[in-house]
């Protein structure tokens, strides 16, 4: 490990995508089809800095991390204390870079030919690829930073990018909404998170990770006093707020599968891969905070388990593929939360990891899918696609196979690691795991059998046709990685060893469940009948949906019709949307009204009358002085008669 | 020639030119005398940025808290008062010296397509006024005598006036004389406080033996009272005088009223609730670069006199009031956010918009510390960079469709790419989104709101209610973003040319500062304000501490 060099590669992996951002933004308008060249270069080289930053954190492995790498002192507090622009780098940090930048790299790739014929704006195209080039930046940044402020800012930054490529087409008045929706709940979650970076501030009169994490171990505030319980369940709750608003958790989900109307490569990297793990790589970062409440983490636990059950019951319903792939994400991103919840980090941050390319892969299948089916996404206007689309039908299906928890690829080993932490900390967490698994294969396959299962079926006046070799090529390297990733956390498990000092302390230190001595070995049967459980509720799903959607459609439409309650509001996703609209947003509009009214009628009214007074006066002395002669003659004569009668009575 | 009186008093002489040139050379001549005054008042920066030891005429204190570029000159002198023409410019003002001049210069600019205005008439009058107005709005800023600090701010009132009610909207008069009477009201008070500050100081020294050391200036001995504006603040003889108990004024504690005088005064200008409904009128019915002015410049006078006046010659009325300004202030923030979020006039939205964040201003001021005082100071030069951009950002758009309905736009950022790019720059910055200038303030005011909780227990639920407001603006900003820039092009825009070289330049300079001030926050602004700022609090603070301790000592005594 070289300090020079850690430093210069996360110099270089931040401002190279930064500089392809203003590249593309300034010059697109001249470089017009060929602005994805910048924007790959700008991506490529931040991956390939990345690895050789993974490298270093590897060969240096155990000794000296994290390490912080300042650059320059950003803005000096109001309390006298600098606040800087620095860099943290552990392994943790190497593992999300890698994935941010892999993920971004392949799905620039694919772009450049998704986005020519999906290009729907004018000027649309070197667009895109500058928000793109934004995003890595930002999201590199908020992974990268050495402290709460550069996390919230790169927290938000992201946030932006995000709402600008929701909204790319921005024509569409429902992606125009979408893109407030997101930006709007995300806020929501994250004044709970600046909240509780002020908090920290206040108490630990610092807001650098190290400094804060150390103080929380000590059990110290500022003032050397011992830390209240209450203050840092505060605090963990408040940034787990920010969490749930970034990584799609309850209550605040509803953004998700809104933010589908963004183009598909952004739906797979933004909103599958990498910006919604954002919250779930803030958990794991605040390890130390989060340990120390365990009131904070049984939240989490919990929040996170019914995310997963509940987001994966609207996915039942869904008729539209990229939606159905929203709510799967929000209910995967459940599972890595309840992960965490349960002091499973280094299993959520693994699951994190194989998710970012099944999913990623899921969502440019589905984006494939669209482009032949000229911009028709809903499964229920097409099927039997497997002979059109060959290429697109295997690796959407071995992404499927990933995401269903099939036994042999990758989403199989980091679930089943979750189910079993969360098994060993509470049997109803487990419960909902099992359940959510069994759930997920199904309606997984439901949409593969929707899709591609069947007699043909293509929408009119489409010319089906295979995608090209520049969306083909990243989905074969996606199937690669969702086949392949989960064999680094079997065995040996090189990738829970990597990542074990970040942990260490933290969450295996704090496990209540192993009295602190990280993850005990499972018994056999422990180990490997959890296995045969969950690959058989994963069989059952697939056998299930093969059943209703393939061999016996009738029983389908048997069941929606046994159940038209429960359906109907599955598809109305549980009303949340609606219990909002109803709660906060028509509320907040009716209190804009009544200040409005209070403004025009009250304060302004009070004003009137104040100014009456003068005005009053004024109108009776005007009067007195209209201008007529006589008037002014009457009231002389009255004058002097009055004056005359008072000195005549005075004398008298 | 002293450069402070020069920045002062060359767009007045710009504005009289404006009335003797040719008349095709108006806007010429106008845009000229801002330019070169915006070019002067640069000429300020190497003052601050060395620190400030070498210069000559620097008076008062160390560092920061130094008066720089100081001017006194004897004006109207009488047997039992002086008053003097004095200038002089510190941490405080230097900030909102150079953006007064930047953001006139840019009102100017932004005034250069007058011809075709709908009323378009007296062009000459037009510039004239709006050069006088920069003379009286910079004149407030460095006059450090009470007095003249009251003349520059009637100079500048009367200006606005005549700008809003002649080259305005279609109930121009209106909105004109709601301006004038509200500020007139805050300057009656204003007056009574400036005339019953002169004789009680008077009456201090006298009560001293008539004749006092002068708080900051070595040798010289006060024999009557003063109007200048460091030594009520300074003079520990008339501090005491002021702070203590026995001193009233129509039976009620001095300071405490003093301070509430001067605080409506100032607070109606800020605006804050329940002072504000002069803005939304004057906003919309003013022409586009008076808007500018009014919401970049005209608006911190009031955090300005809250900061120079208010605080540092009363701090126990501050410290009286500190909980009901900081309700206030909150309020503000909300009802502000609020009433944005019910607006269909663009303009309108962007008015009550101003109201929120300037509720930071007087939140960060009134908690007293040092995050809430630099704060408010941050938020003060974010909003005079970012409100501006916003006002001109409604105007370019109003001088194309002739309307500000928000429901009757949409797909704007299609029709005029550019214009969208720069709209989504301004408004975010507005918005604050972090990186943007927008966000510093609130942050630090917020930071200061939440330390105070250690004197002021009721500032937490305050800091939360207020931190909540970034919900509410995120709300109004992103629906009007969405109502007016996004969504399908509309038929009645189509053809609209987008922003010429004029305005791109005018919005560019803007966004690019709203980009800087966010990303360095301290070599742009807290670098030259802070020093001041804390040594301004450390003297109320302290005057505070002494009141309550002799306070304390009295009690036992008696």
């Amino acid at each position: 490990m070289d300090f020079d060099t850690l430093r210069t590669c996360a110099l270089v992996i931040l401002l190279a995508p930064l500089c392809a951002a203003i590249l593309a933004g300034v010059f697109g308008p001249k470089l017009k089809g060929h602005t994805h060249w910048v924007t790959i270069g700008g991506v490529g080289t931040a991956f390939a800095f990345s690895v050789m930053l993974f490298l270093q954190v590897r060969a240096g492995h155990g000794a000296g991390f994290p390490v912080l790498i300042p650059i320059y002192d950003w803005l000096l507090a109001g309390v006298g204390k600098a606040f800087r622009v620095e860099f943290l780098v552990d392994p943790l940090t190497a593992i999300m870079l890698m994935t941010v930048t892999g993920v971004a790299l392949l799905v620039v790739i694919y772009s450049r030919d998704y986005m020519r014929d999906h290009g729907a704006c004018e000027r649309g195209y070197e667009r895109f690829f500058a928000y793109l080039a934004l995003f890595v930046f930002a999201m590199c940044a908020l992974v990268l930073g050495g402290n709460f402020l550069l996390l919230y800012l790169g927290w938000e930054a992201v946030g932006l990018c995000s709402y600008l490529l929701i909204g790319f087409y921005y024509d569409k008045p429902a992606a125009a909404a979408a893109a407030k929706k997101a930006f709007l709940v995300n806020r929501v979650g994250d004044f709970g998170f600046g909240l509780a970076i002020l908090l920290i501030y206040l108490t630990f009169g610092s807001i650098e990770y190290q400094v804060v994490f150390d103080m929380v171990r000590q059990g110290l505030d500022a003032n050397g006093h011992a830390l209240a319980q209450g203050t840092i369940t505060a605090i963990a709750l408040l940034l787990f707020c920010g969490a749930c608003g970034k990584s799609a958790q309850l209550p605040l989900h509803v953004w998700l599968p809104d933010a589908m109307e963004g183009p598909s490569p952004v739906s797979a990297l933004i909103h599958a891969a990498t910006m919604v793990t954002a919250g779930i790589y803030m958990i794991a970062r605040c390890g130390a905070i989060f340990t120390a409440s365990p009131t904070a983490m049984m939240v989490v636990a919990i929040v996170g388990a019914t995310t997963a059950i509940f987001a994966a019951s609207i996915a039942l319903v869904q008729t539209d593929m990229k939606r159905i792939l929203a709510y799967s994400t929000i209910s995967q991103l459940g599972y890595m939360v309840l992960g965490i919840g349960v002091y499973a980090a280094d299993s959520a941050v693994f699951h994190l990891f194989t998710h970012a390319f099944f999913k990623a892969l899921l969502f440019l299948g589905a984006g494939s899918v669209m482009h032949a089916m000229g911009g028709i996404i809903d499964v229920r206007h097409f099927g039997g696609l497997r002979k059109v689309l060959p290429w697109t039908f295997a690796t959407f299906l071995l992404g499927s196979l990933a995401l269903a928890g099939v036994p042999g690829l990758s989403g199989f080993f980091s679930k089943d690691e979750i189910i079993h932490h969360a098994l060993t900390a509470h049997p109803v967490f487990g419960a909902v795991g099992l359940v959510t698994a069994l759930l997920t294969a199904f309606y997984t396959f439901r949409m593969v059998f929707l899709a591609f299962a069947g007699d043909e079926k293509i929408p009119e006046g489409v010319h089906a046709h295979e995608s090209g070799g520049w969306m083909l090529f990243p989905l074969l390297v996606l199937s690669v990685g969702a086949i392949g990733a989960g064999y680094l956390g079997v065995g040996a498990k090189p990738f829970h060893h990597f990542l074990e000092p970040v942990f260490a302390n933290t969450f295996m230190a704090a496990n209540p469940v192993h009295g602190g001595h990280g993850a005990a070995h499972p018994s056999f049967w422990q180990a490997y009948g959890l296995m045969v459980v969950s690959g058989g509720l994963a069989a059952l799903g697939i056998f299930a949906a093969y059943l209703l959607y393939v061999k016996q459609p009738w029983i389908a439409g048997l069941a929606k019709a046994s159940w038209p309650g429960a359906h109907k509001a599955a598809g109305h996703k549980w009303y949340v949307d609606e219990a909002y609209d109803a709660g906060l947003v028509e509320p907040a509009k009716k209190a804009g009204r009544v200040c409005v009214g209070l403004d025009d009628y009250l304060i302004d009214g009070l004003v009137w009358l104040v100014t009456a007074v003068p005005r009053g006066l004024g109108y009776l002395l005007r009067t007195a002085q209209g201008g007529a002669v006589q008037g002014y003659g009457l009231t002389m004569v009255i004058g002097i008669t009055v004056i005359m009668l008072v000195v005549l009575w005075n004398s008298a | 020639m002293n450069l402070l009186t020069a920045i002062v008093f060359l767009p007045m002489l710009g504005a009289v030119a404006c009335l003797v040139v040719p008349k095709n050379l108006v806007r010429q001549v106008a845009v000229l005398s801002s330019a070169a005054t915006l070019g002067l008042s640069l000429w300020l920066f190497p003052t601050f940025l060395g620190g400030g030891g070498s210069d000559a005429t620097a008076i008062f204190g160390t560092s920061y808290g130094t008066l720089h570029h100081v001017i006194r000159l004897p004006w109207i002198m009488g047997d039992s008062f002086s008053i003097e023409f004095f200038l002089g410019v510190d941490g405080l003002a230097f900030p909102l010296v150079v953006l007064t001049t930047l953001v006139s210069f840019l009102a100017c600019l932004a005034s250069w397509n007058f011809n075709s205005w709908k009323v378009n008439k007296g062009i000459r009058a037009y510039f004239f006024l709006f050069l006088l107005l920069e003379t009286g709005m910079l004149g407030v800023f460095v006059a450090l005598d009470f007095f003249l600090f009251y003349i520059f701010w009637e100079v500048m009132l009367l200006p606005m006036y005549f700008l809003i009610g002649v080259w305005g909207g279609e109930r121009k008069e209106y909105a004109a004389i709601k301006f004038f009477l509200f500020t007139l009201a805050g300057s009656v008070l204003m007056l009574v406080a400036l005339v019953a500050m002169f004789f009680y100081s008077g009456d201090a020294i006298a009560a001293a033996g008539g004749s006092v050391a002068s708080g900051y200036l070595e040798g010289v001995m006060l024999q009557h009272g003063t109007f200048d504006l460091i030594e009520l603040a300074t003079c520990p003889t008339i501090q005491s005088y002021f702070a203590s108990g026995s001193t009233l004024f129509l039976g009620m504690k001095f300071a405490t009223v003093m301070f509430m005088f001067l605080f409506i005064g100032f607070a109606i200008k800020l605006p804050i609730f329940p002072f504000h409904t002069w803005l939304p009128d004057a906003h919309v019915q003013a022409p586009t670069p008076v808007s500018m002015i009014l919401a970049g410049v005209l608006l911190k006078m009031g955090g300005y006199g809250f900061l120079r006046l208010c605080y540092p010659i009363f701090p126990t009325g501050g410290e009286v009031w500190a909980y009901v300004l900081a309700c206030v202030g909150v309020i503000s923030i909300i009802y502000g956010g609020l009433c944005a979020l019910a607006q269909t006039d663009f303009k309108r939205l962007v008015a009550y918009s101003s109201v929120s964040h300037m509720g930071f201003v007087l939140l960060g001021i009134a908690v007293m510390t040092k995050a809430g005082f630099q704060g408010a100071m941050f938020q003060m030069i974010a909003h005079g960079i970012s409100s501006p951009m916003c006002f001109f950002l409604v105007g370019v758009i109003y001088d194309r469709a002739h309307h500000r309905e928000i429901n009757r736009f949409g797909g704007l950022w299609l029709t005029m790419p550019r214009y969208g790019t720069m709209a989504t720059i301004g408004f975010f910055a507005s918005l604050g989104l972090p990186g943007m200038c927008g966000f510093i303030g609130e942050v630090w005011v917020l930071l200061g709101t939440f330390d105070a909780g250690a004197k002021y227990p009721w500032a937490y639920p305050l800091a939360i209610i207020a931190a909540a407001s970034v919900i509410l603006t995120a709300a109004y900003i992103l629906w009007l973003i969405r109502r007016v820039y996004l969504g399908k092009e509309r038929e009645e825009y189509k053809g609209y040319l987008d922003v010429s070289g004029r305005e791109t330049f005018i919005l560019a300079s803007l966004a690019v500062l709203c980009i800087a001030l966010g990303i360095f926050p301290t070599q742009t602004v807290f670098n030259f304000t802070n020093g001041t700022l804390d040594l301004m609090l450390q003297q109320v603070t302290n005057a505070i501490a002494m009141v309550s301790q002799s306070a304390v000592s009295g009690g036992l005594i008696g």
